[in-house]
């Protein structure tokens, strides 16, 4: 089956991230297509790319990063929720004028049309809130 | 049938009465994170109304050192099971 995660947790706040890498982890293993996770609301922080959690806590953002060169997830980020809580890729900074940037590939700043498309194209999309 | 995915505990907030409330005659319930709390004996009378479609997550349950104190009519699943759970469901909800 071909399955979609929404992602609305914010990392270490709450254990929605946990939760989510958990369960895409297990459908992959069960030979399932994780097609994409997307983040949106709070969600859009595990696209940090300075995060820099203890080492013996798990690394979120690696563990998505990881999804992504294994199994070829989409990793996709709202970019209304993304950049008026300051994560912004190179193109972002740039046009807003910003000295550094904070999302990077291979995460990608999106449109939530494709979180409608997401939901349209996958047998199962499952959300994980706060 | 549906798959609703509750985070919520019945002690502490009104969302579990909603996904109640929302429930179909089919569908079932998954208990996940803090929502594995209602699988106690204690407060399992909160879903008295769907015998037998009640699941609980063996990880988030055995995280919270509550694995072994869920009522008896509580199924309690793995994370492979609700994959498992996803798959024979036409659509999950989540409520949180």
């Amino acid at each position: 089956m071909r399955y979609g995660i929404l992602l609305l947790g914010a990392p270490y706040s709450d254990q929605a991230s946990h939760s989510a890498l958990r369960f895409a982890r297990a459908l992959l293993a069960r030979g399932h297509r994780l097609e994409a996770v997307f983040f949106y609301h709070d969600g859009v922080y595990n696209a940090a790319r300075l995060a820099a959690p203890p080492q013996d806590e798990p690394h979120l953002v690696d563990g998505w990063a990881t999804l992504h060169a294994e199994h070829g997830v989409a990793l996709q980020v709202c970019i209304a929720a993304a950049l008026r809580r300051g994560l912004l890729d190179e193109r972002e900074a740039a046009r807003h004028g910003k000295a550094g940037h904070s999302v990077e590939a291979p995460f990608e700043l999106t449109g939530v049309g494709q979180l409608i498309d997401l939901g349209q194209r996958c047998d199962r999309l499952v959300t994980f809130g706060p | 049938m549906k798959l609703h995915i509750l985070n919520r505990s019945p002690a502490s907030s009104q969302v579990p009465a909603q996904a109640l409330s929302a429930m179909g005659p089919e569908d079932r319930l998954l208990l996940i994170e803090d929502g594995v709390q209602g699988a106690l004996p204690a407060l399992i009378h909160h879903y008295a109304a769907i015998p037998g479609r009640l699941y609980a997550l063996r990880e988030d349950l055995v995280a919270r050192g509550l694995i072994g104190r869920c009522d008896g009519t509580v199924q309690v699943v793995d994370v492979d099971g609700f994959v498992t759970l996803t798959e024979e469901a036409e659509q999950t909800l989540s409520w949180y």
